[in-house]
């Protein structure tokens, strides 16, 4: 028995321990940035790796900050941005997911392709795509005032909140509807045929069929569009740039790139890593809940 | 007998066109005759070849490409058998240690690049001095973001899988390697082929963690390049580069595919989406 | 001759009593890596301290040749065919490394197995690598062109000797303007302007932009250490948030003439350069450039040095040698846009040598405009966090 288990440990190990060195212990230092100093002459970070000198100011401070100072709203835009994200992406990669897991027939392999194509672009070469379109004289101002759906161009570029979301959107989407897709993908058509069978309407059986049958593919597709968005600082700063639209991450980004204070940057980073790892958290239970429903 | 989805399919379409337009747009400006990236100025070659300033013409583009390619490579290389291994490992092993090594596997996931990239940093300027920033460095920073990639995906596969095939070739006398060997691995190619794919494809769009670890022009990646150029100095050859990785990437994987069905029979590109 | 040390010419700055009063944790355990490091102003210049174990290179060597020449400079900061040109002349490869900030290129520089040959630096940070023992000496016996630089950049207030740099280019930071768009020029005003709400941007860099808010508001204190006159700073430039919904970034020499930008803080540099952006069909005309006739512009100028680790040394003063040359520099102008601090490159040539349209005029720093205008001096650490501090809260959107 022990010998089978050390079979399997065996293999875990190597990846176990590569994720130890070079994701946990960097984590650490992070934290000893954060209760350490910032050298004041080359304003490089001095991190104290010894927790026994750990100085708590600077986390005092980014707190402290965070809930009633300049950081507040700050951390409040970066929720909304990313939760208007999500409904976006909900519905529209609701519809698409389904329509691809349910009515695609031949052509499922062929939108696939397509739907993952941009991956294989650079992301920031298609930022940049986008950045061409959107000029006050660029092509979808001309679509827009050419249909009359307006009557003077958008200033989409110039600090446009509507902007920012429509493009975390656009970055995060596809890893939205590729695991919605597979778990809508995975649901036994024979449920819903015994549903239709017992006098459910289609609506109906989507309702208390698909949709349940697919919370743990929402869920999924949800924490892993979520989560990264909550750290993207170069979309805002490419589609605006404005302090308007100012996310968490641009001020992870301003404190430890630049600055006196590495300090506040690295406790910033603690604090939002502790606010996603409640959201992961929140994530695991309730998805091994629904497991467990669903078996 | 179904009602034709025509709202469904309006709307996957139109995502698919909303998608890909950009993409498109990029591809048309690389052959554009001029240096802006917005205004059209008629077709050429010249960021590809010819001008000083082309994908051929400028050293440091070809070694950006160049990079990144071996970067990948290197990244996919490491992470797939890595990945591989310790999603089988977890899948199997139960107990205290496995499930604090299965919590610790997803973090990655959830952190943002720029918290990844900035403690990489730190830890390789500070305790890990034997590891050289550069290239070195940026193999191991992506290959620590993509593993989980790996085990995620191949994990998935494996519960779909089950235990049966495995454990009737071990009645039949195969050792735990063997039958891993003959009747597991081959299951899990299509899941395997899915993670590499992933692998690769994230790390040539790594920006944040390779400009970390990137000490000097030497170690300059295609992301890279874009990014200073969106600072300074935009000019078409970069959607030349661009484009290049994507028909790159797109033959490689056409490739692979074609390779893989032949083997396998199974739906690979499905399987990318088992995400 | 040494120059004497006269110790009241220093502005000491105790790093560690600044950081350890805020703090106050265990001082010990915060070593400074220097205690002081001078505060170079135009009226009491800095001879920077030299260090025995960094010496500067011998005599009449000859230039090491083969392999790869590195140079850490800002991106699009130099023109790559006189680059080229040089290390073909030299049979070495030549590379260049980018930073978007001087503090990057100083993690750089003392990244662990890192070598550059060729710095080149602001005046601001020069006293800290030379305190740091990042840059060496210069052996001005390979330098034969620095009598070509502006006088007064022969022996720069921040280098007293030129001990460890030489002067590269000059600039002056301005407002960029569409001159089709702009009815009326009125100075630091234009971009308080709802008129070009939207469409206004400010240079990415908290220094520059809270000076402007000071020079437009009248002072010219844009060294400040007072607490109140920063904090004052930040609220100046918060105005712009709701006024202008304004935008930050470093590209007007893009965003002018394509037309994304009306008016855009920016260096002089960067207009210049923005003729080579024109769209087909557009006009140079439709470039501006403001910059202030009195006393409340700032004027900078670049340097250039050579980092203590250098493997290149000999190459590496002959390429700032090669630089300070009138043609050569005159042709790395003619890429970068920025004007090199050459007493030969004079207002009349920049015209006649159509380098700059009549309208741009206004970008050409001379001696005098270096003169009568305000420069960005290196500040006290615990200053230069107040400044920041002012500026997070405006990128925040407070």
């Amino acid at each position: 028995m022990r010998r089978r288990t050390g079979f399997w440990a065996a293999l875990a190990a190597p990846g176990t321990l590569w994720i130890v060195a070079l994701f946990a212990v960097p984590f650490y230092a992070v934290a000893a940035v954060a209760f350490g100093y910032t050298d004041p002459v080359f304003n490089s970070p001095v991190p104290e790796w010894d927790p026994r000198y750990w100085d708590l100011t600077a986390f005092g401070e980014i707190l402290d900050r965070s809930l009633t100072g300049d950081l507040r709203p700050v951390f409040l835009r970066t929720f909304l941005y990313v939760l208007l994200a999500l409904a976006v992406c909900l519905l529209v990669g609701y519809p698409v997911a389904y329509y691809l897991a349910r009515h695609a027939g031949r052509r499922r392999g062929l939108l696939l392709a397509l739907i993952l194509a941009p991956w294989w672009v650079n992301y920031i070469t298609r930022m940049l795509a986008w950045l061409n379109l959107l000029q006050d004289d660029g092509y979808v101002n001309d679509l827009l005032l050419l249909t009359r759906l307006v009557d003077e161009p958008v200033r989409w570029l110039s600090g446009n909140p509507v902007t920012v979301v429509l493009a975390l959107v656009y970055g995060y989407i596809p890893f939205f509807i590729v695991p919605l897709f597979s778990a809508l993908d995975r649901i036994d058509e024979r449920l819903l045929e015994a549903a239709r069978d017992l006098g459910c309407s289609g609506r109906r059986a989507f309702w208390h069929v698909t949709l349940p049958l697919s919370r743990p593919g929402l869920m999924t597709a949800g924490a892993i569009t979520a989560l990264p968005m909550f750290g993207d600082y170069y979309t805002n700063s490419l589609v605006s740039g404005s302090p308007t639209t100012t996310m968490i991450a641009n001020q992870i980004e301003f404190y430890l790139l630049g600055g006196t204070r590495k300090e506040l940057g690295a406790s910033l980073v603690l604090l939002l890593s502790a606010l996603l790892m409640v959201l992961m958290a929140y994530y695991l239970v309730s998805s091994r809940r629904a497991e467990e429903a669903g078996a | 007998m179904r009602r034709r989805p025509l709202v469904l399919a309006t709307v996957t379409w139109a995502y698919v066109v909303w998608s890909l337009v950009p993409v498109l747009i990029a591809i048309q400006f690389s052959f554009n005759d001029g240096k802006s990236r917005s205004t059209w100025q008629g077709f050429s070659f010249q960021w590809y070849a010819g001008n000083p300033n082309s994908v051929a013409g400028d050293p440091s583009l070809r070694l950006a490409l160049v990079n990144s390619l071996v970067l990948a490579t290197l990244t996919t290389l490491i992470a797939t058998p890595l990945g591989v291994a310790m999603a089988l490992g977890l899948a199997r092993w139960k107990g205290r240690t496995s499930r604090a090594a299965n919590g610790l596997m997803l973090l990655p996931l959830a952190t943002p690049e720029i918290v990844m990239g900035s403690a990489l940093y730190l830890v390789f300027t500070n305790l890990y001095l034997f590891v050289p920033l550069g290239m070195p460095a940026q193999v191991l920073g992506h290959v620590t973001f993509s593993v989980s990639y790996v085990v995620v995906i191949v994990r998935s596969r494996l519960v779909s899988i089950g235990t049966d095939y495995e454990e009737a070739a071990r009645d039949l006398g195969c050792g735990r390697l063997t039958a891993l060997r003959l009747i597991v691995l081959p299951l899990l190619a299509p899941a395997v082929f899915a993670g590499a794919m992933i692998v690769f494809a994230s790390s040539m769009d790594d920006f944040v963690i390779s400009a970390f670890l990137s000490p000097d022009a030497s170690s300059a990646t295609v992301p890279i390049k874009l990014y200073s150029a969106v600072r300074n100095a935009p000019s078409p050859a970069l959607n030349a580069l661009a484009t290049l990785l994507l028909v790159g990437s797109a033959v490689a994987l056409v490739l692979a595919w074609l390779v893989l069905r032949r083997r396998t029979g199974s739906k690979a590109l499905e399987q990318l989406a088992s995400l | 001759m040494p120059p004497s040390i006269d110790r009241r010419k220093f502005l000491l700055v105790s790093a560690l009593a600044g950081v350890t009063a805020a703090c106050g944790s265990d001082p010990t355990r915060r070593p400074s890596a220097a205690s002081a490091v001078p505060l170079s102003r135009t009226d009491s210049p800095a001879a920077l301290p030299l260090h025995d174990d960094v010496p500067m290179i011998a005599n009449g060597l000859s230039p090491e040749s083969g392999g790869t020449l590195k140079l850490l400079n800002y991106a699009e900061y130099i023109s790559p065919d006189v680059v080229k040109k040089f290390g073909k002349e030299h049979g070495v490869e030549v590379e260049i490394t980018t930073f978007t900030t001087m503090d990057e290129a100083i993690a750089k520089l003392r990244t662990a197995g890192t070598s550059f040959d060729v710095w080149f630096p602001t005046p601001d940070v020069i006293a800290k690598a030379a305190v740091g023992k990042l840059v060496q000496p210069l052996n001005k016996t390979y330098l034969g062109n620095l009598g070509n630089a502006w006088p007064q950049l022969q022996n720069p207030f921040y280098d007293e000797g030129s001990r460890y740099t030489v002067p590269y280019n000059a600039y002056t930071t301005g407002i960029g303007y569409r001159a089709d768009k702009v009815k009326e020029v009125t100075g630091y005003d234009l971009l308080w302007n709802p008129a070009y709400n939207g469409k206004a941007y400010l240079i990415d860099d908290a220094r520059e932009a809270l000076a402007l808010a000071m020079l437009k508001n009248g002072s010219i204190e844009i060294n400040t250490e007072e607490p109140g006159k920063i904090t004052k700073a930040g609220a100046w430039l918060t105005e712009l948030v709701d006024l202008m919904n304004i935008k930050v970034g470093v590209t007007a020499y893009q965003y002018i003439p394509e037309g994304q930008a009306t008016v855009h803080h920016c260096w002089s540099g960067d207009m210049v350069n923005a003729q080579s952006y024109l769209p087909k069909g557009v006009e140079a005309d439709v470039l501006g450039y403001w910059y202030p006739d009195d006393n409340t512009g700032v004027v900078g100028t670049d340097a250039m040095a050579v980092p203590r680790g250098a493997t290149k040394p000999v190459l590496a003063h002959l390429l700032i040698n090669h630089l300070l040359d009138n043609a050569v520099a005159q042709e790395n102008f003619s890429y970068t846009g920025y004007q090199p601090a050459l007493t030969a490159i004079t207002p009349e040539k920049m015209v006649t040598d159509e380098f700059v349209t009549e309208q741009l005029k206004s970008t050409i720093v001379t001696p005098e405009v270096y003169a009568r205008s305000q420069q960005i001096f290196q500040i006290s650490p615990a200053a230069e966090a107040l400044w920041n501090d002012s500026w997070a809260q405006f990128k925040a959107g407070q």
